[in-house]
């Protein structure tokens, strides 16, 4: 395909008009536990310092413990994962303010990676201690004073029942969940899904937006994002959500 | 005779009576990022605790692995030997390679409610005896003639995790 009717196509596509999610959790207050947690059979005296006769601890104190912020907050999430190259712009609008760039919000992504997984636990559950991929492809960032964040990452594959998507979690400074939403990708010819083709999937079995039990009912596409790019370089994805700060 | 190869598990349970410093940052840090990823299975807000997400909200049981991003640092500030216990010369000798970080309870109203432990498991040991309480030990990589071993004493919180015979 002609690389000018490739990215017009892709323009065409992937027009999209601002989001507009509003938090409507107006549940009143919280219940109230009928029962204490202590009631779930756990110790709550950590032995470490029992009576037991042992020695006490005859070393130079330390390492000192510094401040650690939680493995998420960084810009590049792709922790080694391989595929293409896809940088992701999220600017957070908040719709108390004219839809204005929010600042400071903390903006919480995850995605699965080529072959489909997501970062978590396996059978038991035991992490090995090489730390650094923990966590692959899940980041936080905090917005700048227009409201965006970017990162890093690849371009999402997929799994059965589910269209590509990315999740996002929106908090405000002090971390008070603003929304949870996804985003959906364009698709059709000349769409970054249809160059992407599922890595080494395919698309056969693929579950398209409209088909899909998150975004089957966004039929004007507020959740798509805008991707432009190629395989060769980068793709990189944009888009506006707004929330209610 | 045949060696006895064992791996040990020594779970750290950290809560509200922390005073540690290391221990006091793990127990703020997972408290701000518990409060933080539990909504994501909390939208109507009907929950308090831990106990009750858990029953209510499959889901919620990752919130032991999405809450460990924020003790992640911690861990490497260890540089991978387990804190606590010791030998009876008073150091600590045991690394680990490998660890489960767990929520025990929390309640998104009050902190002291809060408890995580970490399980650390050890590379691969040699039990050569026991004498008394204390269990003799060495690491599994030496060569031959003399070892160096390492004398502790059995202790709350430290369990035998594995063991197998090996000729």
């Amino acid at each position: 395909m002609e690389r000018k009717h490739f990215l017009k196509s892709l323009l065409l596509g992937a027009f999209t008009t601002p989001v507009l999610l509003s938090a409507c959790n107006n549940d009143a207050d919280t219940v109230s536990p009928s029962e204490d947690t202590s009631g779930t059979g756990t110790v709550t005296n950590p032995g470490s310092s029992s009576s037991s006769c042992t020695v006490a601890p005859t070393e130079t104190e330390g390492p000192f413990p510094t401040k650690a912020p939680a493995s998420y907050v960084r810009s590049d999430i792709t922790d080694g994962r391989t595929g293409y190259k896809m940088t992701a712009k999220l600017t957070i609008g908040n719709t108390n303010n004219s839809c204005a760039g929010l600042a400071n919000a903390i903006v919480d992504i995850w995605h699965c990676d080529a072959d489909g997984n997501y970062s978590e636990y396996g059978g038991s559950g035991m992490q090995s201690t090489n730390l650094q991929s923990v966590h692959f492809l899940r980041g936080r960032q905090v917005t700048d004073a227009n409201g965006l964040v970017t990162f890093t990452s690849i371009f999402p594959g997929w799994y059965s029942g589910r269209a590509t998507h990315i999740h996002v979690h929106i908090y405000n400074a002090s971390g008070k969940s603003l929304k949870v939403t996804q985003i959906a990708f364009p698709e059709g010819t000349g769409s970054a899904l249809s160059l992407v083709n599922g890595y080494n999937k395919g698309m056969s079995g693929y579950t398209y937006n409209s088909r899909d039990n998150v975004f089957s009912d966004d039929s004007a596409g507020v959740q798509i994002a805008t991707v432009t790019g190629n395989t060769t370089d980068e793709f990189d994805l944009a888009i506006k959500l707004n929330v209610a700060a | 005779m045949a060696n006895r190869i064992i791996t040990l598990c020594y779970r750290k349970v950290i809560d509200s009576t922390a005073t540690k410093p290391w221990d006091k940052l793990v127990f703020e840090d997972s408290y701000n990022e518990f409060k933080m990823q539990a909504q994501l299975y909390n939208q109507g807000k009907k929950y308090r605790t831990f106990a009750e997400l858990l029953q209510n909200e499959p889901n919620a049981e990752k919130l032991h692995y999405l809450v460990s991003a924020a003790v992640i640092g911690y861990l490497q500030q260890l540089n991978e030997i387990i804190p606590d216990i010791l030998n009876n010369l008073g150091k600590h000798f045991l690394k680990f390679e490998k660890f489960q970080f767990e929520i025990i309870n929390s309640d998104l109203q009050d902190k002291t409610k809060h408890q995580v432990a970490f399980n650390f498991y050890t590379p691969p040991l040699v039990w050569h005896d026991t004498i008394q309480n204390y269990l003799l030990v060495s690491e599994k990589e030496t060569g031959a003639g003399e070892i160096l071993t390492n004398l502790f004493q059995l202790q709350a919180y430290l369990n035998i995790h594995s063991i197998h015979s090996e000729v």
